[in-house]
C-alpha cells in the first residue's frame, strides 16, 4: 500500500523528531515550572518510571521475538502477590519473597508459552485469555478487588522502595539493574540474536536451525518473571498488594516500546529507545503535573500526546 | 495416480468433535443454566438479557467490520480497540449538553455523534494513511479518547432524564426491548453493507488475502478506511444504547465494554460455517455473553469467577480452531 | 451492462499477432524482438526452457509490464494500449499458475469476486449468481459444482476450474492464456481440465498454453511456438508425440560451456558400499511418495523435476520443514527424526529455493547471518564476541569473494549472487557434511553461478555430500554424479550424469513421451 509522498527534508526531522519533541518538552516545562528543573524533582521523574520501565522491557523483548502481550498487569500481580503470601503467610525474609514473586509471576509466563508455542495460538487473543483468567483469579482471591494491606511489612522488603543506595532510591537501582540485563540479554547475547531473528523472519531463522519455540517460550516466561519485580516494588511502596493494579502499565509499556523502535535506523525495538520511550513518557506525565493543571485535562493532553508521538514514529516509518 | 490418502474415520469424528467444541460447550453451559438457574428462561429474563446486551451487541458488529476488512489475525489484521472508549466519549457528551449545559436532546446529538464518527476517522487516518498497525493505533486513541472524556465529564458520573432517553432504555416495540431494536437496527445495516453488496465482498476478500484482493484489482485502501468510519458509526449508536442502559454516564464503563467486545466478536467466528467473523455471529456471540453472565448471577455464582469463565470460553474457541486448522492439513 | 446467460456465449476467439516485442530490465533483455501469433480459435503452445521470456510476454499480454517495443495486432487492429484495462477489454484472460482464490468464499463468490451481479436495491443477486456459475462450471468446463460448495472443499484441479470459470463468466474472453494450468495436478485431474480446455476451443475461443510439460503441449496444442533467450526459434505446425525431440533441440540450443568444473573424482560405483545418507519410501501424502535413494560422502546428487513434480516437497521434508508421512531418512545406517534444528546439529543444512524469504535475514548484518547458526562458537558464556564473530565472517567472506568486502553491510543490500554466498558461508562456518541446495542459482548472475559451481564441487570433493534440486537441466547435467528424476510425485529413475544428454533429461522430466496422461 503506498501512502502519500513525504518531501525530502521531512525524512530526517522526523528520523529525531521524538528527541526534539523531547528536547522542546524539557525547554517548555523548565521554563513554565520552575520546580521541573529542581535535582528532586529530575530524581522523581526517575522514581515514578521506574515499574514502567521494568515492565516496558519485558514489553521490548516480547515485540522483539515478534509477539505481543497483554497480560504484563497479571504477571505484575502475580509477583506481587506471590511476594507479600510468601512474607505474611510463610514469615518469608524478603529475598525468599522475590523468589516467590519471580516464580509466581513466570507462571503466568509458563501459560502464555503454553497456549502460544503449544497450542498455536497467537499472542494477541492467547494473552487476552490469560488476563481474563488472571484477573478473575486475582478477584476471587482478594475476595472482590479489595487490596490487602500487610502494614507490618519486614523492614528489608520495605526497603526495596523505601530504601536507597549511596542516596539512589532502590527502585532506580532495580530498574537500572533490569536495564542492563536486559539491554546485555537483547543486544550482547547469542540468545538476543535469536530472538531478533525470530521477530524479523521467523521461516529463516527455523531454516538457519533455530528452535523457535523454544525461544519464543523462554520470551515469554523470562518477560513475565522480570514483571514481578514492578510488582514487588508496588508492593513494597504500598505495603499492600491491589488487586488489578498491573494493568495500568499495559499501554504505556506497548506505547514505550513503539516510541523506542521509532529512533531505531530499522524501526527495530530495542533497550535504549525503550528508556527514552519511557522518560518521553514520564517526563510528559510530570511535566503536566508541575502545570498545575486538572487531573483531567492531565488525562486528555496526555492522550493526545501519545497519539501524536506513535503518528510521528509511523510517519517515520514511512519515510524510510 | 493419485497420492491423496484417505482419513481414517474416526479421525474425521475428531476433526467434527473438535470443530464444534466451543459450540457445543457453550450449548452445554447455557442447557446447564436453563436448568439450574430460577427463572433463567422467563420471558422477563430474557427480556432483561435482550436490553443488557445491546450496546455490547453494537460494538461488537461494529468491530466485525473491521475484523472482516481487516483480516483476523489480531496483531497485523483488522481491530479496533478505540470503539468502547468512542462510545463512551458519545455518551459523556451527550449527558454533559442534556445535564448540565441544558441544550435539549437534538442539540446534545449533534455535538456527541459527529465527535464519535471523528474518532473512526482517526483511526482511518492513522492506520490507512499513516500505516500503524491498528492494534496499536486504536489502542492508542482510545487512550485519547478515554482522556478526552474524563476531561469533559470532569471524571464525575452525570444522571440524564430524558424522556427520549428513558423510553430508550424501558420501552419496546410489539415486546422487543427498543435498546435491542436500536442494535437490531445497526445490525441489519451493517450485515446488509457487508454480506449483501459488492462493497461487502470486496470488504471480505480483502480481508481473507491482500493477494487475491490486488490481483483482482480491488480499491482495498478505500475499503479498509471506510470500514473503520462504519465501526465509528455504530459506536455512535452505541453511545445511546450505553447512555439509556445507565440512565447517564459514568467514567470508566468503556473498560469491561472492551474485553467483551472482543471475545463477543471472535466467539461468533465459531458460529460461521465458514469459521470467520461475521456481523451476525458478533450479534449472537454479545447476546450470549450477556446471557452467561446474567445466567451466572441468576445461580448467585461468585461474580469474579464470571471473567474467568470467560477467559476461558475465548481460549477454548482460539484452541478448537488451532486444532481445526491442524486436523485440516 | 448486459448480462448473456454466459455459459452458452462466448465471444469469438481473437487473433493475435505480437511481432518484435523488446522487454529490458536493468542487466537483462527478457524479450528480444520476440513474435507470437495466434490464430483465432486454435490452442497455441508456447514453451521454452526457464528465463527465455514466457513470464515476461505472459506479463506483457496481462498489462502488468508495457513493452518496450514491438507491435501487438488484435484482429488485424494495431492496439495502441498496453495496461491492464486495455487488454481485459479486447478479451484477454490470464489464468494465474497461483490459484488466486479465497479459502473461505463459496464457488459463486469466487466466480464472480469483482465483477458482481447486483439486483434492483444495489443488493448482491446471490442466487442469480449461483445459477450462472453453476450454469457455466457445468456447461462449458463439465464441472458440475454446487455454487455454495466452500473453496476450502475443493480438490485443487476443481479450484482451477473455478479459477477459470472467473476469468470467463463475463462471456468476454477471446483470448485465454494458461500459464502452467496442470502444475498442481495429480494425473488423473489433467484430464478434466484438458477437455475444459477442448471445451473452449470448440466454442471458438483462442488458447496460449504455456507449459514445461512437452507432453501435455503436444497432446494438446494445434501448434507451438519456442523461445530461447527472449526470442521465438521456431513456430511447429501440427505437434505430436514423434516431434518432442525437435522442440527440445529447439528449446536448448546451446553446448554446454565450461560454467561447470570437472570432478576431481567422479563417484562411480561403491556408492551403495557406503551410504552416507538414504532415504526409504519417503511420501508426505500427497505431492511426493515412496521416494528412496542412497548417497556416498563425495557425491553430488541431483533431484530433477518441474513445477508439481514434488521436488519442492521431497525437500522440504528432507529438511523437516514439512515432516513426511510415511517412510524414514538414515545417516551412516542409523534412522534420524527430520526437524531443521536436529539436522543443523548433524551437519545437514539446506540452502532454500526462496533465499529472500528462507535463507537470509535480510536486516540483520552479513556477519550476523553468517554466525546465525553457529553462534556458540564465536561467543564465550553465551555473550557474543563481536571481534571473534567479525574474524570469522570476514575470513568466510574472503574466501567466497562475497562482495562488499565489508561485513557489517546488511544482508538484504546484497545482490542475489551474494546473498546465495553468505547462506554457504553460515554453513561452511556450522561445518556441515551434507548440503541440500535447492534451486542455487535461481536470480544468480552468471558470474557468480560459476563460482558457486566451483564451490560445491569443491565441497564434495572435501568429502561432503551435496543434493541440488534444480529445474535447470543443463546445471544439474553440468553439476552432479547422478540424477533422480521426479515426475508428478513419482521417482522415475536414476540416471548417472555421463550416460544422459541435456536432451535426454529434458525428455524424461517434461514426461515428453506422455505416460502420464496415458497412465
Amino acid at each position: 500500500m503506498t501512502a502519500f509522498a513525504l518531501p525530502r527534508f521531512v525524512a530526517p526531522l522526523l528520523r529525531h523528531s521524538l528527541i526534539l519533541i523531547l528536547i522542546a518538552l524539557l525547554v517548555f516545562f523548565s521554563i513554565q515550572a520552575p520546580a521541573f528543573t529542581a535535582p528532586t524533582n529530575l530524581l522523581t521523574i526517575l522514581e515514578s518510571s521506574a515499574v514502567l520501565l521494568i515492565v516496558a522491557l519485558a514489553m521490548t523483548l516480547i515485540i522483539a521475538s515478534g509477539g505481543i502481550d497483554l497480560s504484563v498487569g497479571v504477571a505484575i500481580d502475580f509477583g506481587a502477590v506471590f511476594a507479600l503470601i510468601a512474607l505474611k503467610d510463610f514469615g518469608a525474609p524478603w529475598y525468599v519473597a522475590i523468589f516467590a514473586a519471580l516464580a509466581g509471576a513466570a507462571l503466568v509466563g509458563a501459560f502464555n508459552a503454553l497456549l502460544i508455542v503449544g497450542l498455536g495460538i497467537r499472542p494477541f487473543l492467547a494473552t487476552l485469555g490469560t488476563f481474563f483468567i488472571g484477573s478473575s483469579i486475582q478477584r476471587i482471591y482478594t475476595d472482590g478487588g479489595g487490596p490487602i494491606a500487610f502494614r507490618r511489612m519486614e523492614q528489608g522488603f520495605r526497603d526495596l522502595a523505601a530504601g536507597n543506595i549511596a542516596g539512589i532510591p532502590m527502585e532506580i537501582v532495580i530498574a537500572a539493574v533490569v536495564l542492563v540485563g536486559y539491554y546485555l540479554l537483547l543486544e550482547r547475547t547469542n540468545f538476543g540474536q535469536r530472538v531478533h531473528a525470530i521477530g524479523l523472519q521467523p521461516r529463516a531463522a527455523r531454516v538457519a536451525g533455530i528452535r523457535v519455540g523454544r525461544h519464543v517460550a523462554v520470551v515469554f516466561i523470562l518477560a513475565a518473571a522480570s514483571c514481578a519485580l514492578g510488582g514487588v516494588i508496588l508492593a513494597a511502596t504500598l505495603r499492600q498488594f491491589t488487586p488489578l493494579a498491573g494493568q495500568s502499565y499495559l499501554l504505556d509499556a506497548i506505547a514505550a516500546t513503539f516510541i523506542g523502535a521509532s529512533i531505531h535506523p530499522r524501526l527495530r525495538p530495542n533497550v535504549p529507545g525503550t528508556l527514552l520511550g519511557v522518560l518521553f513518557l514520564g517526563v510528559v506525565a510530570n511535566g503536566l503535573n508541575l502545570l498545575g493543571l486538572d487531573f483531567n485535562l492531565k488525562s486528555a493532553l496526555s492522550g493526545l500526546i501519545l497519539v501524536g508521538a506513535l503518528a510521528l514514529a509511523g510517519l517515520r516509518g514511512r519515510a524510510g | 495416480m493419485s497420492l491423496a490418502i484417505s482419513a481414517p474415520s474416526s479421525r474425521a469424528w475428531l476433526a467434527g468433535l473438535v470443530s464444534h467444541a466451543a459450540l457445543i460447550v457453550l450449548t452445554l453451559l447455557l442447557a446447564y443454566l436453563a436448568l439450574r438457574a430460577p427463572n433463567f428462561l422467563d420471558a422477563q429474563n430474557l427480556t432483561a438479557i435482550l436490553r443488557q446486551s445491546a450496546p455490547l451487541a453494537i460494538l461488537a458488529c461494529g468491530l466485525s467490520v473491521v475484523v472482516i476488512g481487516g483480516g483476523d489475525d489480531v496483531v497485523s489484521g483488522g481491530i479496533d480497540l478505540s470503539l468502547p472508549a468512542a462510545a463512551v466519549l458519545g455518551a459523556g457528551i451527550i449527558s454533559y449538553q442534556l445535564s448540565v449545559a441544558g441544550s435539549g436532546l437534538g442539540t446534545a446529538l449533534l455535538f456527541g455523534l459527529p465527535a464519535v464518527l471523528a474518532v473512526g476517522a482517526a483511526n482511518s487516518l492513522l492506520v490507512v494513511g499513516i500505516g500503524l498497525t491498528p492494534l496499536l493505533a486504536t489502542l492508542a486513541t482510545s487512550v485519547a479518547v478515554s482522556g478526552l472524556t474524563k476531561l469533559i465529564t470532569s471524571n464525575r458520573r452525570i444522571n440524564v432524564s430524558n424522556r427520549a432517553i428513558d423510553w430508550v432504555r424501558d420501552g419496546d416495540i410489539g415486546g422487543i426491548p427498543a435498546s435491542m431494536l436500536l442494535a437490531l437496527l445497526v445490525f441489519a445495516g451493517l450485515a446488509f453493507l457487508v454480506h449483501r453488496t459488492r462493497w461487502g465482498a470486496h470488504l471480505q476478500a480483502i480481508g481473507a488475502s491482500r493477494a487475491v484482493a490486488s490481483l483482482t484489482g480491488l480499491p482495498t485502501r478505500k475499503s479498509v478506511a471506510l470500514s473503520y468510519g462504519l465501526a465509528a458509526a455504530a459506536a455512535a449508536v452505541a453511545a445511546i444504547a450505553i447512555l439509556a442502559r445507565g440512565s447517564g454516564s459514568s467514567p470508566g464503563s468503556e473498560e469491561p465494554l472492551l474485553l467483551e467486545m472482543v471475545l463477543a466478536t471472535f466467539l461468533g467466528g465459531a458460529f460461521s460455517r465458514r469459521r470467520i467473523v461475521t456481523v451476525w455471529g458478533a450479534l449472537l456471540g454479545a447476546v450470549l455473553v450477556t446471557a452467561l453472565s446474567t445466567g451466572f448471577a441468576l445461580l448467585q455464582v461468585n461474580i469474579f469467577w464470571v471473567s474467568g469463565i470467560k477467559g476461558g470460553l475465548i481460549l477454548l474457541v482460539l484452541v478448537a480452531a488451532a486444532l481445526d486448522e491442524r486436523l485440516r492439513r | 451492462m448486459p448480462l448473456p446467460l454466459a455459459a452458452a456465449s462466448l465471444a469469438p476467439g481473437l487473433t493475435l499477432a505480437m511481432t518484435g516485442i523488446v522487454k529490458t530490465f536493468p542487466g537483462v533483455r527478457a524479450l528480444d524482438a520476440a513474435d507470437l501469433d495466434i490464430r483465432a480459435g486454435e490452442i497455441h503452445g508456447l514453451v521454452g526452457e526457464n528465463g527465455a521470456g514466457k513470464s515476461t510476454i505472459i506479463k506483457i499480454l496481462g498489462g502488468v509490464y508495457a513493452r518496450d517495443a514491438g507491435d501487438i495486432l488484435a484482429n488485424g487492429e494495431v492496439l495502441a494500449g498496453g495496461a491492464a484495462a486495455d487488454m481485459h477489454a479486447i478479451g484477454i484472460r490470464i489464468i494465474h499458475q497461483e490459484l488466486n482464490l479465497v479459502d473461505h468464499f463459496t464457488v459463486a463468490e469466487s466466480v464472480f469476486l469483482g465483477q458482481e451481479r447486483t439486483d434492483r436495491f444495489g443488493g448482491l443477486a446471490k442466487r442469480r449468481m449461483r445459477r450462472e456459475a453453476e450454469a457455466f462450471l457445468r456447461d462449458v468446463l463439465e464441472c458440475p459444482l454446487d455454487g455454495q460448495t466452500l473453496i476450502r472443499d475443493l480438490g485443487i484441479a476443481e479450484r482451477k476450474l473455478v479459477q477459470i470459470a472467473a476469468a470467463l463468466i463475463d462471456g468476454k474472453a477471446r483470448l485465454v492464456v494458461f500459464d502452467e494450468p496442470t502444475a498442481p495436478l495429480a494425473a488423473a485431474e489433467t484430464g478434466r481440465l484438458f477437455n475444459a480446455i477442448r471445451n473452449l476451443k470448440a466454442r471458438g475461443v483462442s488458447i496460449l498454453y504455456v507449459s514445461h510439460y512437452l507432453g501435455e503441449i503436444v497432446d494438446i496444442c494445434d501448434r507451438v511456438t519456442v523461445f530461447r533467450n527472449g526470442r521465438h526459434v521456431a513456430v511447429l505446425d501440427a505437434p505430436n508425440p514423434t516431434r518432442t525431440d525437435e522442440i527440445i533441440t529447439w528449446m536448448i540450443g546451446r553446448q554446454l560451456d565450461d560454467l561447470y568444473p570437472a570432478a576431481a573424482v567422479r563417484t562411480a560405483d561403491g556408492i551403495e558400499a557406503e551410504p552416507s545418507f538414504a532415504v526409504e519410501r519417503l511420501g508426505d501424502g500427497r505431492s511426493f511418495a515412496d521416494v528412496s535413494f542412497s548417497l556416498a560422502k563425495g557425491e553430488i546428487f541431483g533431484i530433477a523435476g518441474l513445477i508439481g513434480s514434488g521436488r519442492d516437497e521431497l525437500v522440504d521434508g528432507l529438511y523437516g520443514l514439512r515432516p513426511p508421512a510415511t517412510g524414514r531418512v538414515t545417516r551412516a545406517g542409523r534412522p534420524i527424526r527430520l526437524d531443521p534444528a536436529l539436522a543443523v546439529q548433524s551437519g545437514l543444512v539446506l540452502v532454500p529455493r526462496d533465499r529472500r524469504r528462507d535463507g537470509l535475514v535480510l536486516d540483520l548484518a552479513v556477519t550476523d547471518n553468517i554466525n546465525l547458526a553457529s553462534l556458540d562458537e564465536v561467543s564465550t558464556a553465551g555473550f557474543r564476541r563481536e571481534r571473534r564473530a567479525n574474524a570469522r565472517a570476514t575470513r568466510l567472506a574472503d574466501l567466497l569473494d562475497i562482495r562488499p568486502r565489508s561485513v557489517g553491510t546488511r544482508a538484504g543490500l546484497l545482490s542475489g549472487g551474494n546473498q546465495q554466498k553468505v547462506v554457504l558461508g553460515r554453513w561452511l562456518a556450522a561445518e556441515a557434511e551434507i548440503f541440500l541446495l535447492d534451486e542455487p542459482t535461481i536470480g544468480v548472475d552468471i558470474g557468480a553461478r560459476a563460482e558457486i559451481y566451483r564451490l560445491v564441487r569443491e565441497l564434495a570433493d572435501g568429502g561432503a555430500t551435496v543434493i541440488v534440486s534444480s529445474g535447470d537441466a543443463a546445471e544439474l547435467i553440468g553439476l552432479c554424479d547422478r540424477i533422480a528424476v521426479l515426475v508428478r510425485g513419482k521417482l522415475v529413475e536414476i540416471v548417472r550424469c555421463g550416460e544422459i544428454s541435456v536432451d535426454g533429461l529434458i525428455a524424461r522430466t517434461t514426461d515428453a513421451a506422455g505416460q502420464r496422461v496415458a497412465s
